[in-house]
């Protein structure tokens, strides 16, 4: 089988270890996999802005990218959502790619999904010796599903517990440019978050996007807790990094 | 389209700004919310027990709603003749201000100096109760809510909860100070004594007003009816004891039958209050029998426009539908920071981030289609399934599409989009800038300030990255 990996321009640039993780259980589990070159972003701050024309341009190079491989996986449910959700609508009326964007839609994959849904993982290589608590993100819950494949997929990881926090799929406030332009209302929606997630009392808060996940961080650490971790489901599942 | 009442929507951000720091009115809302959410997904949970499917009944309701939308004209002659059969009086007003001077017109007619009111969210566009004031006509709210608000010289900060911005003691402090009494210590056990006191105050003007003003929740067109679904009791005096009853609703609220009216109310009150019915639901039809004892001798329905029409067939006729049950801002994290008060005009939280923009101008209400973190919780809830945040995406691509964001906006986002287009140069830049935000970082590898995003580093720490982007790791590791 061979994949493509879109790594996201977040992982990329804010953490990278994402990617790597992704690769380790994604190979681990006996997949081939490219990471095309000349990806950059999904395009979705583009559409989320309104900006249909740049929105279209950026999906037209992304599917140029990433088409010619059985699957594509994506660690971000936010990425995956505008690449199964919203590419087939902006380019419906583009006769010359309206195909092509169904057709990468229908074999692109969050990552959690994939590993659960596709490849059926019964073991992952990650140990962690502590709890943890789930947030889903907004994109993936609710434009794609997930919910039980990341608590499956991490019940697999020895150690670990899950401990879940009150209102899991409340939105933890990021929304892209809504986290710059209305920072103020942003940080009354993460502190809500930050206080369920303190109510679960775990060692650390597990996400599948890393916007929302760079979110939590920036106000945990800014509200004083310095204990808690925040790691991406991609880095609990394939464990630490081989040194 | 039309512009009704006087909207502070362009002033959303300042707005929000002082309400996400206003104490009282964050407690009130702490408080609020988990009610609201808790009790709707009690009540929708609760639909097992008779049997019922939310999704099933979500489609159904919006199947209702629809049928009514795209016929909207056809519904609304059969409900105009249905309604004139049963005696009442039909107008049309185009927007605010014909409401204002019909209302003042029949008032006049009927010697009438006082008008009691139950819920009307279509007054608050019309801003009807300025414009009987300035007629010499005393508007009085008896929604104990509304009433609250009226005392307070406000507007309501929520559709079906219209004080749930104040707290208890805000409103003891009110009470006193307007009914004329000492004040005292209140605790939540208390608030039906400030019931009691609201509802002996408005007793005197149930039975001295001469007109009853009410919205009504549908219109039911087989029967010439109005709706109307309360849980207060105060619909029902507004509406039988005034010898003039005025219903103003929009031209959007028929339904065609009254077997269409119970499938919507299987999950209107349960979305709104997780009630499986409210306290009271009346049907008004026609004016007070000849065998009747009570109820209207003039009985007027006012059928508003204001900018409902120009929806229908357009990019936003699926707002048409809504059935104004609150349960988009009641799930909403953001009207759940600031209130409704900060979305500047009559209807808050997503709902209003729609129909504002829409009904008031899209250049007077730019930043309320961005107020939005695109979560989608809203849309989850709606009873009639309307996609709220592709409704607030489409208003961003016309703000784009008229070139309404501004200039420094536009020109970052293009320059990014172009880099983005650029994939060696984008490499470039990034490994850069992997590098610059490592720099900026302190020991404990965290970002204090950013320059460039001072709106996320005012509340928030950003986790500096290690410093090599991810493709420059993954090249150097295929070259070993």
């Amino acid at each position: 089988m061979r994949l493509a990996l879109f790594v996201t321009c977040l992982v990329d640039l804010m953490r990278p270890e994402i990617g790597f993780a992704s690769l380790r259980l994604l190979e681990g589990a006996g997949c081939d996999v490219v990471v095309p070159p000349g990806q950059t972003c999904c395009g979705q701050p583009a559409w989320s802005a309104g900006n249909r024309p740049l929105a279209a341009d950026l999906a037209r190079q992304a599917i140029a990218q990433l088409e010619g491989y059985d699957h594509v996986v994506i660690p971000s449910g936010s990425c995956s959502d505008q690449i199964r959700n919203v590419y087939p609508q902006l380019l419906a009326d583009d006769p010359a790619w309206s195909g092509r964007a169904q057709a990468l839609a229908a074999r692109s994959y969050e990552l959690s999904c994939f590993l659960h849904e596709v490849l059926k993982l019964d073991r992952v290589p990650g140990e962690f010796p502590g709890s943890v608590t789930y947030h889903d993100s907004c994109k993936g819950l609710r434009g794609l599903g997930i919910k039980a494949q990341p608590r499956d997929l991490l019940a697999r990881v020895s150690g670990l517990a899950l401990s879940e926090m009150p209102d899991c799929e409340e939105c933890c406030g990021f929304g892209g440019a809504f986290a710059v332009r209305f920072g103020d209302v942003s940080t009354a929606i993460v502190d809500r978050k930050c206080e369920s997630i303190a109510a679960a009392g775990a060692d650390a808060v597990v996400g599948g996007d890393l916007g929302c996940l760079l979110n939590i961080e920036g106000r945990l650490r800014r509200r004083g807790d310095l204990r808690t971790r925040v790691l991406h489901l991609a880095e609990v599942l394939a464990g630490e990094a081989p040194k | 389209m039309s512009a009704a009442g006087p909207s502070q929507a362009m002033f959303f951000q300042a707005r929000a700004a002082v309400q996400v720091r206003n104490k009282g009115l964050q407690k009130a809302l702490e408080k609020a919310k988990p009610l609201f959410v808790g009790k709707r997904a009690k009540g929708i949970a609760g639909l097992a027990d008779d049997g019922l499917d939310f999704a099933e009944l979500r489609t159904a309701c919006e199947g209702i709603r629809r049928r009514v939308v795209d016929d909207l004209d056809v519904w609304l002659e059969i409900f105009e003749e249905r309604a004139r059969a049963s005696g009442a009086e039909v107008l049309w007003a185009s927007d605010g201000a014909e409401i204002c001077s019909h209302v003042i017109d029949i008032a006049r007619r009927h010697g009438v100096s006082k008008a009691v009111k139950s819920k009307s969210m279509l007054s608050e566009e019309a801003q009807l109760n300025e414009a009987l004031s300035a007629a010499g006509i005393e508007p009085v709210e008896t929604d104990l809510g509304e009433y609250i608000v009226q005392l307070a010289g406000e507007t309501p900060s929520h559709i079906i909860a219209p004080a749930v911005h104040k707290t208890l003691a805000e409103v003891e402090a009110l009470f006193a100070e307007r009914h004329g009494r000492p004040l005292q210590e209140r605790t939540a056990a208390d608030i039906p004594l400030l019931a009691a006191e609201a509802r002996a105050v408005l007793r005197q003007h149930f039975l001295s007003a001469e007109m009853g003003i009410s919205g009504a929740n549908f219109l039911i067109a087989e029967s010439g009816s109005a709706a109307l679904v309360t849980n207060e009791g105060n619909g029902r005096m507004v509406t039988t004891l005034p010898k003039v009853h005025v219903v103003i609703t929009g031209i959007e609220k028929i339904v065609p039958t009254l077997e269409d009216f119970a499938t919507l109310m299987r999950l209107l009150p349960r979305s709104a209050t997780g009630q499986s019915i409210s306290n009271y639901v009346s049907l008004l039809t026609g004016t007070r029998r000849t065998n009747e004892s009570e109820g209207p001798e003039k009985t007027v329905f006012i059928l508003v426009d204001n900018g409902r029409a120009a929806l229908a067939g357009s990019d936003f006729a699926d707002m048409l539908r809504c059935i104004r049950c609150g349960a988009c801002m009641n799930h909403c994290p953001v009207y759940f920071s600031l209130g409704g008060h900060a979305y500047g005009w009559v209807y808050p939280g997503p709902m209003g981030s729609v129909l504002t923009p829409l009904y008031t101008g899209i250049e007077n209400a730019l930043d309320l289609p961005h107020a939005s973190t695109g979560c989608n919780q809203c849309g989850a809830v709606c009873p009639v399934n309307i996609p709220l945040p592709a409704l607030m995406h489409r208003l961003r691509e016309i703000q784009d599409e008229r070139a309404l964001r501004p200039l420094s906006e536009r020109l970052a986002l293009r320059a990014w989009g172009w880099l983005a287009q650029h994939p060696a140069l984008y490499r470039w830049l990034t490994r850069h800038a992997a590098r610059y935000l490592r720099w900026l970082a302190d020991d404990s590898g965290r970002i204090r300030v950013l320059g460039l995003a001072p709106g996320w580093t005012a509340g928030r720490d950003l986790p500096a990255p290690p410093g090599k982007t991810f493709h420059e790791l993954y090249a150097a590791r295929k070259r070993d």
